[in-house]
């Protein structure tokens, strides 16, 4: 080891003395990227809100025919965010992902959970743009799934061979289609992409909400605490659910709308899991230590609290995404959502023709089922591979 | 000015408020810490012993103002603070409880402190290496690569690998984290460390490799050491000189050697009674306190250690064996507390005795032998005007009189240890204790003029 005067290697060499505490913000190329990204985001919303003309599409400039919706924008800010805060650390510390990959690869099920999450989240986010939206085609009408056959008198049309009666399904509708003649793997490719978008998003504004006034609750405690605290207990009892039919009433059902009301009513239980998990880590020996060795608050709650209380806002999430999706079937099946083809809506069209044409509610209701169960065993291993400690303690 | 202590403590206080109701109303305060004066020269190490709840963890924890002092001053000689800075005009420019934000994050740089807990002392969810290197980042060396290699050189240093860098907390023993501990607390070259029971959660073994490298360390470096500890071996093995604490107070401070072979104040010569003794041969006539350790929100007056101490003065004018006036003074503390609850006595007789008889109908002579007996109290005392004092009190008692039995016990029995609290004095070269016993001619003359005062 070369002694080099410029970088000291020994602690005793470190001449105090030349070392000025910065005054510069102190911003991790990951924090950095996140605000870069999202002004660039924020730019172009502003440029289609005020540039282009309102019945444009935002790319036509460029000769690209999309119409960027709020929806679209608020979903980047959230892919964006979970891209530099989940995505890019894991980059960033491979000894570290490595090590917690090796335990989570342990889990069976949730290495198929993680598979298939993964693949509804890509296909969901680029199948849109190759398919077209399921469009109504009455000729095309009881379609059956491929290696599937209904009686030829359901069909108006059978794609496929008819023998003895029977209309056997096709690769041209492999999942088969609706009573509207609606091709159900279309139905499912965008469902995806609703689920996800509902799933992520209000869990993104769940966790903002919840970590933040967990966390400063906590750390401020007082009358602060207080004041937070009591807030989540009014707004615990205030029934969400009724806001979303008053105001679908209103302006009529959309998913943003779904999405805010669910993630701006539903943070108070993850504040109140950061907040009594950040009062217990408070007491922790590390947090003297780092205010002992002169940390400032903020870093005492982003290197160290944040990072500690993690693993419960996980096994908060891992309830709360597929709460939500349940949550957006449900209302889609009741005929409350929003005009998207969703998986709930094709359950519950589906509903009245299970007699003979069983794939309509089926298919849908399987993927559903699927997604929310991934979720759950995810939910579980990431919990247990992110909490090196519950393992230790629970082997010892 | 290099020879001034690097650590100066002056009359250091800290009280906790006890608040009740809504309004958060004070009631009363906990004075965890009541006063403490003390010096640490450079490259010393000096113990800070006592009872657990006796304010140690408390003077540590206010010193290295992780909490707020309620009065007092800590000032702190460090090298940037040198000796044209700390001239008589200004030497409150080096009391650590007035630093503006500037000043104190230079002093968390010079004053590093150690915690007990292994376990918890360090981040779970950081690496080790990280750890040991975040001091450096919060007081600014950019230098990512640099921390890093400083780190793994600390971590050789302290007898753990450069590779355990990577690893994580839990993968360590005990032991082993605290190392890593100590190299955290040594990271940016402190001049004062401030260990809060460094060893206590270890096993012995691993005690002596702990105490034995923090011994090399701070040869190496010159280092100040503030060491808090209950165990007189652990202070013993490693420091120059010790202070022992009892309820928020100093009692005794010393060079180690001096203090250990000639102790004064009795609640040390407890303390030391206490060190087992790996020779079965050996016959030892241990002290043993009476009483529990007092609440610090109410001490009691005078010598905080009077309710307990065994060698505690008799009263004037009065002969008791010192066992029976101990015996007696025990009686007038539980008095004080009217902790005596005559029923339980009559039944705790009627019980006892093999007739049948009622709890109302035993008599009270027979009470009064079984508080005597509680108390360890001679069923008659050698000095008879004591024990016609004693006899009325006990009538008293029975008669569930036990505010009169108190202010009867304490004007006929009144001492000066409750009445005089003892400030430290010299009883030999460096070596100081607060005890009335100490230097028996200032404390007679004092106690005449209490006397006279009257």
């Amino acid at each position: 080891m070369a002694a080099d005067d410029s970088t000291p290697t020994r602690f005793e060499d470190i001449d105090w003395t030349d070392v000025e505490p910065s005054g510069r913000l102190d911003l991790s190329p990951k924090a950095l990227g996140m605000l870069v990204s999202t002004t660039l985001l924020a730019v172009l919303f502003l440029y289609d809100y005020f540039v282009v003309p309102k019945n444009n599409d935002t790319f036509e400039a460029i000769g690209w025919a999309y119409q960027v919706t709020q929806l679209d924008y608020f979903f980047a800010l959230t892919l964006l965010a979970i891209f530099f805060f989940t995505v890019v650390p894991l980059f960033e510390n491979p000894h570290l992902t490595r090590y917690y990959w090796d335990r989570f690869k342990q889990n069976r099920p949730a290495m198929l959970s993680l598979g298939f999450l993964l693949a509804t989240f890509f296909i969901g986010m680029v199948g849109p743009l190759v398919l077209s939206k399921p469009e109504l085609s009455l000729f095309a009408k009881y379609q059956p799934p491929v290696y599937t056959s209904v009686p030829k008198s359901a069909v108006i049309e059978c794609t496929g061979r008819v023998s003895d009666g029977m209309c056997h399904g096709t690769w041209q509708y492999p999942f088969g289609t609706t009573g509207g003649g609606k091709d159900i793997l279309n139905i499912i490719v965008y469902g995806m992409q609703v689920s996800m978008k509902v799933g992520l998003m209000s869990a993104f504004i769940v966790t903002v909400i919840g970590s933040l006034v967990g966390t400063v609750a906590a750390y401020s405690g007082g009358l602060v605490d207080e004041f937070l605290m009591r807030y989540v207990d009014i707004q615990q009892t205030f029934p969400s659910f009724l806001l979303f039919l008053l105001l679908t009433y209103q302006f009529g059902g959309s998913l943003l709308l779904f999405i805010a009301i669910f993630g701006f009513f539903s943070w108070g239980n993850t504040a109140r899991y950061v907040r009594s998990n950040a009062l217990q880590k408070t007491e922790e020996e590390y947090i003297k230590s780092a205010k002992a060795t002169g940390g400032s608050t903020w870093l005492i709650i982003r290197r160290h609290l944040v990072p500690n209380t993690a693993s419960s806002i996980i096994t908060d999430l891992s309830l709360l995404i597929p709460s939500f999706i349940l949550f957006e079937a449900a209302f889609a099946f009741l005929g409350f959502g929003a005009d998207v083809p969703s998986w709930g809506r094709t359950i519950a069209a589906g509903r009245a023709d299970l007699s003979f044409a069983w794939w309509i509610s089926t298919i849908p209701g399987v993927f559903l089922f699927v997604t929310i169960l991934a979720f759950n065993y995810l939910g579980d291993a990431l919990l247990d591979a992110l909490n090196p400690q519950a393992d230790t303690e629970s082997e010892s | 000015m290099t020879d001034e202590p690097l650590l100066e403590v002056r009359d250091l206080k800290k009280h906790y408020p006890i608040t009740q109701g809504i309004l958060k109303k004070q009631v009363g305060s906990v004075k965890a810490v009541d006063g403490i004066s003390f010096d640490i020269p450079r490259g010393e190490t000096l113990g800070l012993v006592g009872e657990s709840g006796c304010g140690k963890s408390t003077a540590a924890t206010s010193i290295i103002q992780l909490e707020e002092p309620t009065a007092g001053e800590v000032l702190f000689n460090g090298d940037a603070r040198n000796a044209a800075e700390t001239a008589a005009d200004a030497r409150h420019r080096n009391d650590v409880t007035e630093f503006d934000p500037e000043e104190l994050k230079q002093f968390r740089r010079q004053a590093q402190m150690i915690f007990q807990d292994p376990s918890s002392s360090l981040d779970p969810r950081m690496r080790v290496g990280e750890s040991i290197a975040e001091p450096l980042r919060i007081h600014g060396i950019e230098d990512k690569a640099a921390r890093q290699e400083i780190a793994r050189n600390l971590l050789d240093r302290v007898g753990l690998s450069r590779d355990d860098y990577h690893r994580f907390p839990h993968e360590f023993s005990g032991g082993q984290k605290q190392r890593i501990s100590l190299a955290r607390a040594l990271v940016t070259n402190p001049e004062l460390i401030v260990a809060d029971e460094p060893v206590s959660a270890l096993d012995v073994s691993v005690q002596a490799e702990i105490l034995t490298l923090m011994k090399d360390i701070q040869e190496e470096f010159g280092l100040s050491i503030l060491l808090i500890s209950h165990d007189m071996a652990v202070v013993r093995e490693i420091c120059d000189r010790v202070a022992v604490m009892y309820l928020g107070e100093i009692v005794e401070i010393g060079e180690t050697e001096e203090l250990f072979r000639n102790p004064q104040h009795p609640y040390t010569q407890a303390l030391l009674s206490s060190i087992p003794v790996p020779d079965p041969t050996v016959d030892r006539a241990g002290t043993t306190l009476s009483g529990d350790v007092p609440s610090p929100s109410n001490p009691p007056s005078g010598c905080r250690f009077h309710t307990r101490c065994p060698d505690v003065i008799q009263p004037e004018g009065y002969d008791f064996e010192q066992e029976h006036w101990r015996a007696v003074m025990d009686l007038r503390t539980r008095l004080a507390q009217r902790d005596i609850d005559i029923e339980a006595v009559r039944e705790f007789v009627a019980t006892e005795s093999d007739r049948d008889v009622e709890p109302g109908a035993v008599p009270d002579d027979a009470a009064k032998a079984a508080i005597r007996n509680e108390f360890g109290i001679p069923g008659s005392l050698q000095d008879g005007r004591a024990e016609s004092v004693l006899a009325e009190a006990l009538e008293l008692i029975v008669n569930e009189d036990l505010a009169g039995a108190d202010e009867l016990l304490s004007t006929e029995f009144e001492t000066v240890c409750e009445r005089d609290a003892p400030s430290l004095s010299e009883t030999a070269p460096g070596h100081q204790s607060a005890c009335h016993l100490d230097s028996t001619t200032a404390t007679t003359d004092s106690v005449e003029s209490a006397v006279s005062d009257d």
